[in-house]
């Protein structure tokens, strides 16, 4: 087998059976080294360059055995394997948990700033404070979506079966779509504002549905576009 | 008859018994370890070469080992040394493997349980 599909295969198998796609590069380059030398001992022993690769092949081991050796190493395996719920669970909440708060943080700073005497901070803005809320409403929004992206990015470098991370990304839109800021004044004169979050899809429930099945839909296509390219590329 | 397999928990252990104990005389990158294993044990063990990374990055992982990239004849390569953690190992994984071999040549020279089955 060719040097190239020899590589390109391991890799497959390995990142399949669930290796950190880190720990799997890292390899794949020592090996490749490994190889060289390999060759370079053969071609010094008086093979010619194709029968010297084909030797080396056959000495750096079976495809079965580098791939057993590697799986004997448990601690390589990825989180993704080794504890998907958390990776696809609890991970992309905590990711959407901060950022929604840094979203709060900005929009409670900004109305203390910007917007000292108003009862609530959704009211049209000018000048630097447009940019201020901007930043916030861009991470409000934008959120769901990255880390989305990063569930489908973890999904195609790994090679994982579909179903763990359909469930974070269901997860991540239904958040996205279900989340509302509320803000309010306390009864106090000249109290602080008062900034609170919800998840619930009613009162208006057709619009939070859709806009939880828009975050679904840009986080999944990428990942869509990455398997018909990948099954295109296999078959061509 | 379908052919039995040996016992693969027998030769766990070895690979990294040996490694550690080349490692632990000189610093070396996985091409050098594979031919010392050869040469020195007259390529009575016989192993993929390749299977010899995920043995070394398990290590260095587990502290036994450590390494650093070198560029040596316009090539870079990791080179692995052993750590004191992994000298201490090494003394641990000597002390079981000599136990155990004692034991099997007592065996196989008419101890105990050979005179038994005798």
């Amino acid at each position: 087998m060719p040097k190239l599909l020899f590589k390109n295969e391991l890799r497959e198998r390995l990142l399949r059976a669930g290796v950190a796609p880190r720990h799997v590069q890292r390899y794949l380059n020592e090996l490749a080294d490994h190889l060289a030398d390999l060759k370079a001992e053969e071609e010094r022993a008086g093979c010619n360059p194709a029968d010297a690769e084909a030797a080396a092949l056959t000495r750096l081991g079976s495809m079965d055995d580098l791939v057993e050796a590697m799986l004997k190493q448990r601690q390589f395996l990825a989180w993704s394997v080794r504890a998907p719920w958390a990776m696809f669970g609890c991970a992309p909440l905590c990711a959407l948990a901060a950022a929604y708060f840094v979203a709060c943080l900005i929009l409670w700073s900004g109305w203390r700033i910007f917007l000292p005497g108003t009862d609530t901070p959704f009211v049209p803005t000018d000048g630097f404070s447009i940019f201020y809320f901007g930043i916030g409403r861009l991470l409000y929004f934008g959120a769901p979506i990255l880390v989305g992206w990063g569930i489908t990015l973890i999904a195609a470098r790994q090679r994982l079966k579909a179903v763990w991370p359909t469930v974070g990304l269901v997860l991540v839109a239904f958040l996205g779509g279900s989340a509302q800021v509320h803000a309010s004044r306390t009864g106090v004169p000249g109290g602080l504002g008062h900034i609170r979050m919800d998840f619930a899809l009613w009162p208006s429930i057709q619009g939070n549905l859709f806009h939880a099945l828009a975050i679904l839909s840009l986080t999944v296509l990428p990942y869509l576009i990455w398997r018909f390219q990948k099954a295109y590329s296999i078959s061509g | 008859m379908a052919s039995r397999e040996t016992n693969p928990n027998f030769m766990n252990g070895v690979p990294e018994l040996l490694i550690l104990k080349l490692l632990q005389q000189e610093e070396m990158y996985g091409y050098e370890i594979v031919q010392a294993i050869r040469s020195r044990t007259g390529d009575e063990i016989a192993i993929g070469e390749g299977v010899v990374y995920p043995v070394l990055h398990g290590l260095e992982r587990d502290g036994a080992l450590k390494s650093k990239r070198k560029t040596v004849n316009g090539r870079s390569r990791i080179y692995y040394s052993v750590t004191r953690a992994g000298s201490r190992r090494l003394a641990d994984i000597s002390k079981s493997w000599t136990n155990l071999t004692a034991t099997i040549q007592k065996m196989l020279t008419g101890g105990r349980h050979a005179k038994v089955i005798v």
